[in-house]
């Protein structure tokens, strides 16, 4: 990757960022979908107690919330963004340009990076002014949690996004397994509430990981009661989520290189084609 | 100065079929070449293999004095790509596109200035999503010479084309090419097309390059014959002849003046053509 790549990939992932927040279909499905069902829900059960706690489920919502933003951001929207993008030929067109395919990778993270950073800033704001949750008490927690966590899944996404084989199949496949994870991986519910087959099932996956680590930050220790082994377990948090972005790390560039360098006119032409027939 | 494109014994092969049988061609710097050929030739496969979209079986090609399989960004930057039925891209604006691209070349055209050349002046700040089609296709145009290529490739660029659309879309290209020094490579399936535009056409059927050369060298080389029809002992005779004029007149000799209903039928080129691709296929 040059200079020019990386300069031309972030201005590009920001206009495209920019056309997003002028798109009013996007605007509204991303506010009333994101914010506007999370200020209904703290609405309704907000001010309810978490069992064997006296913290409110308002501001456990909050942290939760704030950990899917990110996950599903990376694993739902990114995928298919990729895939629509492959299918529209705008993968096909930066291959046409020289050091256009790392510019678009560059453009790609920085908009999703600007999109988890607005709904994140919404989910809080929303938390806070509707739920009365609390601000953060560790921020650096906060930050370090929510950016190793994107790291996580980011390149994870991009793999994903890699295989599938269009936009719509990707909302089709990862709809329902998103949908589990939310409710398994303790971020809607505490954990604990779950069988204990399902906890370990929901401690293999880094959502888990993130929305514990993002509730160390929020919650104070009284929390603890409804948390496997009543500790925060910090440095599991680092580590498990660490071992997600290595993972996706080593597997992404593998599949983002094979589907850039088997894109071609006529490939294109007969996907758009299969499409349109079926 | 070499050649911009070479291609000696390209093959292509897919699994069992063989696509291209060894196929030759020479591209000459600053000339607008056609490959003219039925769907299912061949064309798009020799031009994605020129563009290094993919990789041949066998054979010698030569891009810009490249191998397109161990092309680089610096070759790829020479290179300027106009595919079929493009939808990329469909939030941006048309200006800011076209400004998007032009970062990554050294010396790109002013994107106000390509925006008046390919006519778009007036929809500059229209989202790309909202183009009519042919706009849409001016745009890739667009898009497709804003580094300043030297070599430009254009797959089927006027199909679906109302006839006014192709005539303006023509004098775009005759103007670019004329005023830039580019090289021009266009496949088409339209003989007309290719008869108008090209410096120099190569017929590609069934995997070979059957005829090649400037439209006149074409039409001598894909000739029909003529069919010649004339009445004697009150039947209709016919003779089909590559020489129809020395027919004629041995003809007139046999019959000592006139010859009743003579009648000299020479196919059109295009006649020619379809002849040449039925015969390939």
């Amino acid at each position: 990757m040059n200079g020019r790549a990386l300069r031309i990939g972030i201005k590009r992932g920001w206009a495209e960022h920019m056309q997003l927040l002028r798109n009013r279909r996007e605007l509204t499905t991303t506010l009333v979908g994101t914010a506007g069902i999370f200020a209904l829900l703290l609405l309704w059960i907000g001010d309810e107690q978490v069992k064997g706690t006296d913290v409110s489920s308002g501001m456990f919502m909050t942290s939760g919330f704030l950990a899917f933003t990110v996950f599903s951001n990376a694993l739902m929207t990114l995928p298919m963004a990729l895939a629509a993008d492959r299918e529209e030929g705008t993968l096909l067109r930066l291959r046409t340009v020289p050091g256009g395919i790392s510019a678009y990778l560059v453009g790609r993270a920085v908009t999703l990076l600007c999109q988890i950073a607005v709904q994140s800033a919404l989910i809080l704001a929303t938390g806070v002014v509707v739920g009365g949750a609390p601000l953060p008490h560790d921020w650096p927690t906060l930050l370090w949690v929510l950016l190793l966590g994107t790291v996580a899944v980011v390149p994870l996404g991009a793999a994903i996004g890699c295989l599938l084989p269009g936009p719509k199949a990707a909302g089709a496949v990862l709809g329902l397994p998103m949908m589990g994870l939310m409710v398994t991986s303790g971020v809607m519910l505490p954990v604990t509430y779950m069988p204990e087959a399902v906890q370990w099932i929901a401690q293999a996956f880094p959502l888990y990981w993130q929305g514990l680590g993002l509730r160390a930050a929020f919650l104070p220790d009284a929390m603890l009661a409804a948390e496997i082994g009543g500790s925060w377990r910090l440095p599991y948090v680092a580590a498990v989520l660490a071992a997600w972005a290595v993972a996706g790390m080593l597997l992404a560039p593998v599949l983002v290189r094979r589907v850039t360098r088997r894109e071609s006119g006529s490939r294109l032409a007969e996907r758009q084609l299969a499409a349109q027939s079926s | 100065m070499s050649a911009a494109v070479s291609v000696r014994g390209l093959r292509m092969k897919y699994g069992a079929a063989e696509v291209l049988r060894g196929v030759d061609l020479e591209i000459r710097r600053g000339e607008i070449f056609t490959l003219l050929g039925p769907n299912g030739a061949g064309k798009t496969t020799t031009i994605e293999i020129l563009e290094g979209f993919r990789n041949r079986s066998a054979g010698e090609v030569s891009v810009l004095g490249t191998d397109p399989e161990r092309g680089g960004d610096a070759w790829r930057a020479k290179l300027g790509i106009v595919l079929q039925n493009w939808r990329d891209h469909n939030k941006w604006g048309v200006r800011e596109i076209i400004a998007h691209l032009s970062e990554f070349y050294d010396d790109p055209h002013d994107p106000d200035g390509l925006l008046a050349a390919v006519g778009l002046t007036g929809q500059a700040g229209q989202q790309v999503g909202r183009l009519s089609g042919g706009q849409r296709r001016r745009l890739d145009v667009a898009l497709g010479i804003v580094g300043r290529p030297e070599l430009l490739f254009l797959d089927e660029p006027t199909t679906g084309f109302d006839p006014e659309a192709r005539q303006e879309f023509h004098l775009l290209l005759e103007k670019l090419a004329a005023d830039d020094g580019m090289t021009v490579l266009l496949t088409t399936h339209d003989l007309v097309e290719a008869e108008k535009l090209a410096h120099r056409t190569a017929i590609l059927t069934g995997g070979r390059i059957t005829a090649c050369g400037t439209p006149a060298e074409l039409a001598r080389a894909v000739q029909a014959q003529s069919r010649v029809r004339w009445l004697e002992d009150g039947r209709e005779r016919t003779l089909t002849t590559d020489d129809p004029s020395r027919a004629a007149w041995e003809l007139h000799e046999r019959f000592g003046g006139p010859v009743p209903g003579l009648e000299i039928r020479r196919p059109s080129l295009e006649e020619s053509y379809l002849e040449l691709i039925g015969r390939a296929a």
